[in-house]
């Protein structure tokens, strides 16, 4: 079944999407441009963390949008966040104990990105669950 | 829950776009709750019954 994110977000929903989008993409750009800046040598320290507290500042910012987004969010739309949420945070704590036994047992050593990177995954993956979930012809 | 959602919108000959844009919900929300996927939270509940000058128990029944 096809799930159309228009018929999931109001206009207001839609907007505070986009805040959130640019925020997020405002983040990832200055952590990727920050990573390579330091790791290659080509700032001063000073720059260094100007560039670390800009980051973050652009993280905060798109923490508070997406809260922004979910508090004024369609009802349904909201569930299927916080739902996404939840699934996201216990897959990732269910990846880092279970990892941690795996590691003791010879998996190779992995760090806290892994399972950030897991509970990322997990987010979107749920959203996607959610809307299917709910999803129906329009009438 | 079970709701006559889908009935008295079609008496009124309101697709579930319409009936979304009069509630302020998402079509989707709509589709849901007529097809029983999700109960809508009390003050959603009784926007609709308002929206259709019912009373919040003739549009929406325990199951």
């Amino acid at each position: 079944m096809a799930v159309s994110s228009q018929s999931l977000f109001t206009p207001r929903d839609a907007q505070n999407h986009r805040n959130f989008t640019i925020w997020m993409m405002g983040a990832v750009l200055s952590f990727i441009t920050a990573t390579l800046l330091i790791d290659g040598g080509w700032v001063p320290r000073a720059a260094g963390w100007a560039l670390t507290a800009v980051s973050a500042i652009l993280m905060v910012m798109a923490m508070r949008s997406y809260i922004g987004f979910i508090r004024h969010a369609d009802e349904l739309l909201r569930k299927i966040h916080l739902e996404a949420l939840a699934f996201a945070f216990g897959a990732g704590i269910v990846a880092m104990m279970t990892y941690r036994l795996c590691e003791r047992l010879g998996a190779p050593k992995l760090d806290v990105n892994d399972a950030a990177l897991v509970m990322l995954l997990c987010w979107i993956g749920g959203q996607w669950l959610g809307a299917r979930r709910y999803a129906g012809e329009e009438e | 829950m079970e709701n006559r959602l889908r009935v008295l919108r079609a008496e009124r000959r309101w697709s579930q776009a319409d009936l979304a844009e009069r509630l302020g919900v998402s079509r989707q929300t709509v589709n849901a709750i007529e097809t029983g996927k999700y109960d809508p939270s009390l003050p959603l509940a009784f926007s609709i019954a308002r929206l259709f000058e019912m009373k919040i128990e003739e549009v929406f029944t325990p199951s």
